[in-house]
């Protein structure tokens, strides 16, 4: 009995100390230390790897003015300040840096209102975790999702608020871009059940500026070009064009069907682009075969990507360019959108989170755009984007309405574009926001795109998305050689 | 003489009420806790008011904003919720009873086992067969455009039929290799010196989650191009050997194995300790008489200690072949169901949360549901028919 009665106590002691321990290595809130949400945009060091001085100075005013054109937000703005001390909860899927970055870019409103933005970070599992809280009635205020068809899935299920009740219809629809406009969100009778935020410019390609320069490359700029590029580099024994890996968990595939994607931008032009996104264009059609055959050429040529074909799926997305940052590249050109950046070069994750990058973007490491492949197609970009849902709707709560308000503002985004690294959703953003070298790249695609398309997959219903992103898995490890079953088996998986 | 009588009657009475009490205090207790629990940001709350009373504003003023000490705040919830969970559950438990214990000897016989039975019975039809009854009906009604069947004819397709397939696999390979091998391994650790820790070396691995025991298992079968550096262990060793390096995870149909094999590497340890446990039980006169009937080892090990603990086989057996039926962990983490690994479990998660698409979830559920029940049936009967023989 005593020596259990000791076990027992050694045990609670033991609990105990491990306690303590978990606390110590908790940040301690100490007041010196000012938590993230609070911290002003201006105390936010830009990243190591933009050029010296190219991080935006702040400009302009850090809140739109009143009248800003949204009843909620007017009166949060109002002098007397009515939400101070509400909170109102947003779960994102971004982490770290990014998470920062947000929690910055709403600062301005929490210090000109006091309300309270609590922004829940789910590293992981951010879709499914989302999908728990609102099934089981308990979801956050407000949530960014990156696939419009699961906003429009939760709109259509009545679990997400159609913002038209209390936003202008037309306002929306005339600040929102084509590409990544309220058509992409609105249900069957007009609802609008997101808002569009944050847009990523998928057609760029990052590239070793200096090695370029050593080798006597050209960045191509027409898909002739591209095609010497990547034979001269096999030709002259300096590795592969292509750094290429896109293994990612259970979302293996996304970064395959972004290319060809791209190269149905190029190849078949916008409109068969949009009929394919509905299914009125099947995967078995002429255009998506010869779109798969102009990625046939770059991907199963010997030589042509690093480790050879079958390395394209059993390469992490994440070490997929490391070669590239070799002083000698073991592969030359990566695909990848613009939301890349020095938080995922190789030598700021071998450092871990704080590291600073010796890679500066515009000098040593480069973005070119995904060159033009028919002249007749133009110029075509591909992007994607985060979409703010309203959740609670609650007449008691109006400083929800408020806060979707000011994230339907370019200021809701002002401080991220001003670190450097955001693209506004919203077309009204005034263009001398954007100073950075990738922004200014990615404005340029913006601005000389003949079309513009949004990321087909994520529009596609999830059924097809999941058949599409497993299709072209299986259709690489096939060398090509299974094109009949890729697209037969997306088109079958279609829901009727 | 009076005094004492007096004394008695005290203590008689303290006796009589003080259940009454614990019943109460339970009661309240588990009250009180509910109201706390309830609360959807109870953690928060809890150690602000706790900080509140202790004079630490600013430590309850950041826990209101969603910052400072949250991991503290969770763990003093996780607290609350043991003393009320345990606590309270056994005071109540304590105080019924004796309360019970009023009444006459006859209405304590009959109503006793149900104060004990009606708390679990109240709580399983709540969390288990509430949602069982709900699922199912969710797979007859729910996206069914009508046909009651729909959801469940879309199983019959050859890609539903491919991942039914593979838990077929699952099951006849990950419960018959962890059983054999647990059976082949508690046969020789049962003659080796250190059996203990032999045994502790296979054993340990069951201590790992399968999502953890996944994690390690992908850097082992990583896969670099040839000529390369092999960085995954299972690589290394087979280019060693002279081969070129295989993509275990995405080559089919080896990928399966090679999932399997980290399930098997996970189950072995369970099969064995219970099985080494009844080999240790078979009494040392039937193993010394067959050896005098000159039985070899093989013949002894085959013919007499096999059929002897076969009770224990089929239980083991059972139970693992249950969990392999679930088996999700594994699949998720390592293909997410790609390369044609796909099984029920992971299929109903990626139609329920990815694909929007409740009542196929819910069918496939059901499905597993129904391929679990004679199994669970048989591991039952067994386990009842075991106790019945000791």
């Amino acid at each position: 009995m005593t020596r259990r009665l000791w076990t027992t106590s050694v045990l609670v002691v033991v609990v105990a100390m491990l306690v303590v321990a978990c606390q110590a290595t908790q940040p301690s809130p100490s007041p010196s230390a000012p938590a993230a949400s609070e911290a002003p945009p201006a105390s936010e060091a830009p990243p190591a790897s933009e050029a010296p001085g190219s991080a935006a100075p702040p400009t302009g005013e850090a809140l739109p003015a009143v009248p800003t054109g949204y009843t909620e937000l007017d009166t949060a703005l109002g002098p007397d300040k009515p939400y101070t001390g509400k909170r109102v909860t947003i779960q994102t899927q971004w982490i770290e840096g990014e998470g920062a970055n947000f929690d910055a870019a709403v600062a301005p409103l929490e210090e000109a209102t006091g309300i309270d933005v609590v922004q829940e970070s789910i590293a992981s599992q951010h879709e499914v975790v989302l999908r728990t809280r609102i099934g089981g009635g308990t979801p956050p205020d407000l949530a960014m999702l990156a696939q419009p068809s699961a906003v429009v899935e939760y709109g259509s299920r009545g679990e997400t608020t159609n913002v038209a009740t209390f936003m202008d219809p037309a306002k929306l629809g005339s600040d929102f871009s084509a590409g990544f406009g309220t058509a992409l969100l609105s249900g069957d009778n007009g609802e609008i059940w997101g808002i569009p935020y944050k847009v990523d410019v998928k057609s760029t390609i990052w590239y070793p500026i200096k090695a370029f320069e050593a080798a006597g490359y050209a960045v191509p700029t027409t898909w002739d070009e591209l095609k010497a590029l990547s034979a001269k580099i096999v030709a002259d024994g300096n590795g592969s064009p292509w750094c290429l890996g896109i293994l990612d968990g259970a979302a293996t595939g996304w970064i395959a069907t972004d290319w060809l994607e791209d190269v149905m931008l190029r190849t078949a032009g916008i409109d068969a682009y949009n009929r394919w996104i509905t299914h009125d264009l099947k995967f078995d059609s002429p255009e998506v075969r010869a779109a798969l055959e102009v990625l046939a050429e770059e991907w199963f040529t010997d030589g042509y990507v690093n480790g050879g074909y079958q390395a394209i799926t059993a390469t992490d997305r994440l070490e997929s360019w490391d070669p590239m940052f070799q002083p000698e590249p073991g592969c030359w050109m990566h695909r990848q959108a613009t939301w890349l950046g020095p938080d995922f070069f190789p030598d700021v994750r071998a450092g871990g989170p704080g590291t600073q990058s010796q890679y500066v973007l515009g000098e040593d490491i480069g973005i070119m755009y995904f060159p033009q492949i028919d002249p007749a197609q133009g110029t075509p970009g591909l992007g994607a984007g985060d979409t703010l849902m309203v959740l609670v709707d609650d007449p008691d709560r109006p400083e929800i309405r408020a806060v979707a308000e000011y994230l339907a503002t370019p200021y809701g985004l002002k401080a991220w574009i001003d670190i450097g690294s955001a693209q506004s959703a919203n077309q009204t953003t005034p263009a001398e926001w954007y100073q950075s070298y990738k922004q200014q790249v990615a404005a340029d695609i913006v601005g000389n795109s003949t079309s513009f398309g949004f990321d087909a997959s994520d529009l596609m219903p999830p059924e097809a998305n999941r058949a599409f992103w497993d299709g072209i898995t299986a259709w690489i490890d096939s060398g090509g050689t299974g094109t009949d079953q890729f697209v037969q088996s997306v088109d079958a998986a279609w829901p009727q | 003489m009076a005094i004492q009588s007096r004394d008695q009657a005290e203590v008689s009475a303290v006796r009589r009420f003080a259940p009454v009490l614990a019943a109460l205090v339970g009661m309240a207790v588990i009250a009180i806790g509910v109201v706390i629990l309830a609360d959807r940001n109870a953690a928060t709350n809890l150690l602000a008011s706790i900080y509140e009373a202790l004079g630490n504003t600013q430590g309850a003023a950041d826990l209101e904003r969603g910052v400072g000490d949250q991991l503290l705040a969770k763990v003093v919830l996780g607290l609350v919720a043991l003393v009320v969970g345990v606590g309270g559950i056994w005071m109540l438990y304590i105080g019924v009873s004796a309360v019970v214990g009023l009444l006459s000897p006859r209405w304590q016989g009959r109503i006793l086992p149900w104060v004990f039975v009606i708390p679990a019975i109240g709580l399983l039809t709540v969390y288990l067969i509430y949602p069982t009854i709900g699922t199912i009906v969710t797979s007859f009604t729910v996206q069914t455009n009508g046909d009651p069947l729909a959801n469940y004819k879309q199983l019959a397709t050859p890609q539903f039929i491919g991942i039914i397939g593979n838990n077929l696999i699952w099951l006849v390979v990950a419960t018959g290799g962890s059983v054999l091998l647990g059976l082949l391994i508690a046969g020789m650790v049962d003659r080796v010196r250190r059996e203990a820790l032999a045994k502790t070396f296979i054993f340990l691995p069951l201590a790992i989650s399968f999502i953890g025991a996944s994690v390690i298992w992908r850097f082992m079968y990583e896969w670099n191009p040839p000529g390369q550096q092999q960085i995954g262990l299972v690589n290394a060793v087979w280019t060693g050997l002279g081969f070129d390096p295989v993509r275990w995870v995405q080559d089919q149909p080896a990928n399966t194995y090679a999932l399997i094999l980290i399930f098997v590497w996970l189950q072995t340890g369970f099969a064995m300790v219970v099985l080494s446990a009844a080999i240790k039980g078979v009494s040392v006169e039937i193993i010394e008489a067959a050896r005098l009937d000159g039985a070899n080892e093989r013949q002894l090990f085959l013919r007499v200690i096999v059929p002897i603990i076969r009770g224990s086989i089929i239980t083991v057996t059972t139970t693992i072949a249950i969990v392999v039926l679930k088996v999700f962990d594994i699949i998720y983490v390592m293909t997410g169901g790609r390369y044609g690994t796909d099984v029920i479990a992971n299929r109903m998660f990626i139609e329920f949360y990815e694909f929007f698409n409740d009542g196929r979830a819910a069918a496939l559920a059901s499905v597993l549901f129904l391929a679990v029940v004679p199994i669970m049936f048989v591991n039952v009967r067994n386990l009842r028919r075991q106790g019945v023989g000791s």
